[in-house]
């Protein structure tokens, strides 16, 4: 005890000077050393763990090298034409050799020139059966055209020994969507339909890692999603680029409004149901692991003249399932006046909510925990969803939480980043499995189910009553 | 001997409280140091309060910014090391009490103002910025690099 004193520093002590440095100042000098050394242990540590985290958010994903060339023609090249060739410009190791659209003088042109621009020599045809003809080394057709046309643009490419990309809705009929199914059939060609949700890096991680191997939100009993957009004039064009009347007739179209906007005509395209909800619809199926039993819809065109929109600008459907796991019901929406909200799907479980969209401004990917649920620690670690942010309740707030209320669970963000045009890894796909290095993500039979389950919409919605699916409609 | 021990005792609680400003010190440091890019530009941003036209300033001005961020990110580690290793305490000590009170002068958290970095817990005009000010100043005016620390060996070369 008699040394203690010396421990103590000196102005508590003593006001001795000149003392020297002895064995007992260095310990108690180095005693900070193990404090660093923890912190160094603590903080390399750390630095491991993000590493680990960044390299699972990445994917890693090795860059292809040695690829085959493919040659493709793309044949439409409208608005979704254009959104294609954009995405396929990003795509190594495809060669364009054609394009063909009948608005000729316009489109066409405008395609033509930009293929120009990235040095792809190409032929522009008006009719594609020329374009089959005399295009002989093609590997590939990507189909762009309105609904419609599908059908035979896409039986005629198969028939003549090519892969196709065709997008979605298969066709504005079962009949010839089917058509196409057996088609794909017959000739043993691959045949990818435009779902490229099926594709994109972040519905893959939700389904494979968060739904199917972690069963993170448990057993998924409702469903809802939407789509809603602001109000958009009718298209109109260049008049000095009208297309004359008797061309339009010989492609099913009775005036260039009509042909500018064919989306909205029944006979042509399926409305906004189908063009925007059948995307989401398409996930429902596929996280649910299920076909739907039946349908009930409301709609109608309540905004728009019904002369100009032949189908319903407004949609409201919910579809009832069997899963494996029991009764779902999922909501779907589709309106055309409000843009709020934007579009995204929400899957709500018993031990969690996954909302997610393919925008990449909104809803990119949330999952919310039910405080009940076991913890998401292990899935944390693992990179499959980030650490939960922290729900603060709002510093205005009076309320108080009562018996009703149950707390607000923790969110966490998928963490998969993803900044390619949406349907890059979809074409990419299809690529590849004409290569034969991957599997389709969204063959014929997928997208016929989908067509199927999209299609019925619309007739619920004339009959006014709910619809049942027969398990065999989805078969061919 | 009861006095003895306590004041014992008493340093111990000094060094480790000083331990642990240290090392809350060193990794903001650090942790800046670590992110790419990092930039005190959110921070100031959002300043609250009569000095918020300056820290403004600060953010918009890219060379006074880059400055800034990085005194801040190379003070923080240096104080932090200082801290847990005893070495130039209580200019340490001053010098992050310094850094503190720019923060809070920064962000002050007086009635009804609002920041969309978002704190946890609730605080009323002292936060834990200000206890850790607090707890600075003891480590400061106390000599508990004296008894576990470099100054104990720089005291005993350089005293007169």
């Amino acid at each position: 005890m008699s040394d203690e004193k010396n421990d103590l520093p000196e102005e508590t002590t003593s006001k001795k000077t000149g003392k020297k440095v002895d064995r007992r100042d260095f310990l108690q000098t180095l005693t900070a050393i193990p404090v660093l050394g923890l912190f160094g242990y603590a903080l390399q540590k750390e630095i491991r763990y993000n590493k680990a985290q960044k390299a699972t958010k990445t994917g890693a994903k090795v860059p292809p090298s040695g690829l085959s060339d493919l040659n493709i023609a793309l044949i439409g090249a409208g608005a979704q034409g254009e959104v294609l060739m954009n995405a396929m410009l990003k795509i190594p190791n495809i060669r364009f050799r054609a394009v063909c659209d009948i608005w000729t003088e316009y489109s066409l042109k405008k395609a033509v020139g930009l293929l120009n621009k990235y040095d792809f020599d190409v032929n522009g045809y008006e009719d594609y059966r020329e374009l089959l003809d005399k295009e002989k080394d093609l590997d590939a057709v990507i189909i762009a055209t309105p609904d419609f046309w599908h059908a035979q643009h896409a039986v005629d490419c198969l028939e003549a020994g090519l892969n196709v990309y065709c997008e979605k809705e298969m066709s504005n009929t079962l009949e010839k969507a089917k058509s196409i199914v057996l088609a794909a059939r017959k000739t043993g060609k691959l045949l990818q339909i435009g779902h490229q949700r099926r594709s994109h890096p972040r519905y893959i991680h939700c389904y494979e890692k968060i739904l199917k191997e972690a069963k993170m939100i448990g057993r998924i009993v409702t469903v809802n999603g939407q789509w809603n957009r602001s109000p958009q004039p009718e298209l109109g064009w260049p008049k000095r680029y009208t297309i004359s009347d008797a061309k339009l007739k010989q492609y099913g179209f009775k005036s260039m409004a009509q042909f500018r906007n064919w989306r909205w005509y029944k006979g042509l395209g399926g409305g906004p149901i189908v063009d925007l909800g059948s995307h989401q619809i398409d996930i429902y199926n596929w996280f649910l692991e299920a076909r739907p039993k039946a349908v009930i819809a409301s709609g109608g065109t309540d905004y728009y003249p019904k002369a100009t929109h032949e189908w319903y600008d407004t949609a409201m459907v919910i579809f009832e399932y069997e899963t494996e796991g029991g009764p779902a019901r999922a909501y779907y929406q589709t309106q055309t006046t409000n843009g709020s909200q934007g579009y995204y799907e929400n899957f709500m479980g018993d031990q969690g909510t996954l909302v997610i969209s393919e925008s990449a401004a909104g809803h990119s990917g949330s999952i919310f925990r039910q405080p009940q649920a076991p913890d998401w620690d292990e899935w944390v670690r693992k990179g499959y969803v980030s650490a939960p942010e922290i729900q603060l309740l709002k510093p205005e707030t009076e309320a108080v939480l009562d018996v009703r209320e149950t707390i607000s669970p923790d969110e966490h963000k998928v963490p998969i980043e993803f900044n390619d045009p949406y349907h890059k890894p979809h074409l990419e796909n299809f690529f590849n499995a004409i290569r034969g290095t991957e599997e389709l993500n969204c063959p014929a039979e997928v997208g016929y189910e989908t067509a199927v389950t999209v299609l019925k919409v619309n007739e619920a919605i004339e009959a006014g009553e709910r619809l049942y699916f027969n398990p065999g409609e989805f078969e061919i | 001997m009861e006095e003895q021990k306590s004041n014992q005792l008493q340093m111990i609680a000094l060094v480790v409280l000083r331990m642990m400003i240290g090392w809350h010190f060193l990794y903001e440091g650090v942790a800046k140091l670590m992110k790419p890019n990092w930039s005190a530009a959110g921070y100031l941003m959002q300043s609250r309060g009569i000095f918020s036209g300056i820290f403004r300033w600060m953010a918009d001005t890219p060379s006074v910014l880059s400055v800034v961020s990085q005194l801040n990110m190379w003070g923080l580690t240096a104080i932090g090391l200082g801290l847990i290793l005893g070495c130039f305490t209580r200019a340490a000590s001053y010098a992050g009490i310094a850094l503190l009170v720019v923060f809070y002068l920064c962000n002050p958290l007086f009635v009804g103002y609002y920041y969309s970095i978002p704190m946890e817990g609730n605080y009323l005009i002292v936060n834990k910025n200000l206890v850790e000010m607090a707890a600075l100043f003891v480590i400061a005016v106390t000599y508990s690099s004296r008894y576990v620390g470099v100054d104990r060996i720089l005291y005993k070369l350089f005293q007169k």
